[in-house]
């Protein structure tokens, strides 16, 4: 029984983790819009700003990742302070 | 040599030279700086510049007396290997980006957003993108499963000899592959920055190293690691700072003035005008992001923290101060377009860039900091092929001697005085072997070599390591199958791509249109894996099984006996 609580508690740990990766993954892909037919709009200028819609989306995902990362460990927090890792 | 059809059919795509599109992965590689521009060709070299000279022995006197600090606190292979697992997350995080960020990031990307615009954005995000997916996915497992390598986390739970021997190979096939590049890219940007002849660099860059790695170890690299990435962030904020200064604070200013001044106009804004083809793009990608995650001296650094909250940590930070760079790039590469072009001191009789695309951020330095910024960051360019070399350097002498010596030939119970000279021995070894190696490729086209490393990490130690420590299925033959067949996949397709095939061989079209062949060599290894394991009825397959059930818990908790007590 406790063999399965722990199993159980790791298990979503290991969801979680796949779950952030597959995010990361799909925003990072994409990119891959910038370069496709289908993702010339990001070609055009917000507003009258200089700024087109390909340049805020490398920004964008920096910010957002960084984030992400952050969302990440305040997520996944209840680690043992105290594990050494040996 | 043209750029393949297969790019695009744009006209600034057809023009630009091959080395554009074949040395991308030179400038992905941290350190190694030559990337919108030839380096398998002669290259301009610069007149002897004293403030850069005199810049860089600064750092060099600084480092040495860190290197002499560190050499009395390294007295032992797991001192030197991951400097007693001292290094807090902080330290560890700054030193990670000093290893990955680079001279190449700056000059390199800065380059080619010069040549292209947006389009050289695509190399900063994919070395950045590598970060989280390290953090979420590696950072915590593989410090609590292994010691001083990532060889020791996948031989965790599968047969250790021939797994080792297997994630040694693709270690040392990267770090060899790795050094080259470096020590070309060493050699001919020393040239272009100093003056110094091409020899004369690439054996100041080794002494150099070997000083600080044999004397000091994990110790001294990470605080030249650390020195390093300070005084890079630094310098990318002040040239930042003041090309703002010079757009009055205003990025519409900034971008409307490089759409201005850039003879392509408003399509700088835009992707498609160094590459258009989308699967090209797809295997840079693919590359640049699983090839991070297999690094080994990358991942090595996860081992010098003292658990698992800091490595957590360190990842953190290190992404927080890549994005932060990569943000900076922006405003360096468009500011070039802003403050070069139309500048006709920066321009050669024959209109290119003096000293190639290269040096627009060096240029930018002098446009807006004159030449003491120009001689502050020519000396950080430096600096930082001496922080990823001595990084390549531990990660080889500990595959040598920790992996190989202690752990396969010794299973485990190495004679610990016999390890320690072995380790500094090999350290040497490796740099003789970098000095011969960066004088024999003086001369050649080492795009391919550059490219190997990222896809051979992406293709052979990201499968394995990534499987044993998420899929309960996978057993040693499907990982040393699927390893192999990443390893042979991929130089194979390198060989006969455009780079090799082509470029190298003198061959008309190459016979795989691809440069960067992980999107299919990693799928593959991922399959061979997958197949091979799944269809295992083998003895030695069940324990390997078995295996992945204890693995998992320590992986998540480390060695505490009973992670309820505290979890729950």
């Amino acid at each position: 029984m406790e063999d399965n609580e722990i199993l159980r508690v790791v298990r979503r740990k290991t969801r979680l983790r796949l779950t952030y990766a597959l995010i990361t993954l799909a925003f990072y892909f994409a990119y891959l819009f910038n370069y496709l037919p289908s993702g010339n709009f990001l070609k055009e200028r917000l507003g009258s700003s200089w700024i087109s819609g390909s340049l805020a989306m490398f920004a964008g995902l920096i910010v957002f990742f960084v984030f992400l990362e952050m969302l990440f460990l305040f997520v996944d927090s209840d680690d043992d302070p105290e594990a050494d890792g040996r | 040599m043209m750029i393949p059809k297969r790019m695009g059919a744009s006209a600034m795509t057809r023009s630009m030279p091959m080395s554009v599109l074949s040395l991308l992965f030179l400038f992905l590689i941290p350190g190694f700086a030559l990337a919108a521009g030839p380096i398998d060709g002669v290259v301009q070299r610069q007149p002897l510049n004293p403030t850069a000279i005199g810049m860089f022995l600064v750092f060099v006197i600084i480092t040495l007396g860190i290197s002499y600090w560190a050499s009395r606190r390294t007295n032992s292979s797991k001192d030197f290997y991951t400097a007693g697992g001292g290094i807090s997350g902080l330290q560890n995080g700054t030193a990670i980006a000093g290893d990955f960020m680079s001279a190449a990031s700056f000059l390199g990307i800065t380059g080619l957003i010069f040549l292209g615009g947006f389009d050289g954005l695509v190399l900063a995000l994919g070395a950045f993108s590598a970060w989280p997916l390290m953090l979420f996915l590696l950072a915590k497992r593989v410090r609590n499963l292994g010691s001083f390598t990532f060889v020791d986390v996948v031989s965790q739970r599968l047969d250790k000899t021939p797994i080792r021997i297997v994630t040694v190979t693709g270690t040392i096939v990267v770090v060899i592959l790795y050094l080259i590049a470096q020590m070309v890219g060493a050699g001919k940007l020393i040239e272009l920055l100093f003056g110094l002849p091409y020899q004369a660099a690439v054996i100041l860059v080794t002494c150099l190293v070997l000083v600080y790695v044999t004397f000091g170890g994990m110790l001294a690299t990470t605080w030249v690691q650390i020195v390093k990435a300070i005084l890079l962030i630094f310098g990318a904020t002040v040239a930042a700072f003041l090309v703002m200064k010079e757009s009055g604070f205003s990025l519409n200013v900034l971008f409307e003035g490089a759409v201005l001044n850039h003879p392509q106009g408003e399509a700088i804004l835009g992707s498609g005008l160094l590459f258009d083809d989308p699967v090209q793009i797809a295997t840079i990608m693919v590359s640049m992001v699983f090839g991070t995650l297999g690094l080994p001296h990358i991942l090595m650094r996860l081992f010098t923290v003292p658990n698992m909250r800091e490595a957590r940590k360190s990842v953190f930070y290190a992404s927080l101060f890549m994005g932060y760079f990569y943000l900076m790039i922006i405003i360096l590469g468009f500011g070039t377009i802003y403050l070069l072009y139309g500048q006709p001191e920066y321009f050669g009789t024959d209109g290119k860039l003096i000293g190639g695309n290269n040096m627009a951020a060096i240029h930018l330095a002098s446009a807006v900091g004159g030449d003491l910024l120009t001689g502050f960051m020519s000396a950080v360019s430096f600096a930082t092929i001496l922080a990823v070399v001595a990084g390549l350097t531990v990660s080889g002498a500990a595959a040598i001697s920790h992996d190989i010596y202690a752990e396969v030939i010794c299973k485990g119970n190495p004679n610990a005085r016999t390890e320690w000279a072995l380790t500094r021995i090999t350290t040497v070894a490796i740099g003789v072997i970098a000095v011969i190696l960066g004088i024999m490729f003086e001369n050649e086209n080492v795009a391919f070599i550059a490219t190997m490393p990222m896809v051979v990490a992406a293709s052979v130690n990201f499968p394995i390591l990534f499987l044993s420590l998420f899929w309960p299925g996978l057993t040693t033959r499907g990982a040393i199958t699927g390893g192999v067949v990443g390893l042979v996949s991929s130089v194979l397709l390198i060989v006969v791509g455009p780079q090799v095939w082509v470029s190298v061989l003198g061959y008309e079209q190459a016979l795989f249109p691809y440069d960067y062949p992980a999107l299919f060599t990693l799928p593959l290894a991922l399959g061979v894996s997958w197949l091979v394991s799944a269809s295992d009825r083998s003895a030695r397959g069940a324990i390997d099984r078995r295996n992945y059930h204890d693995l998992l818990l320590r992986s998540e908790y480390g060695s505490r006996k009973n992670p309820l007590e505290v979890r729950l």
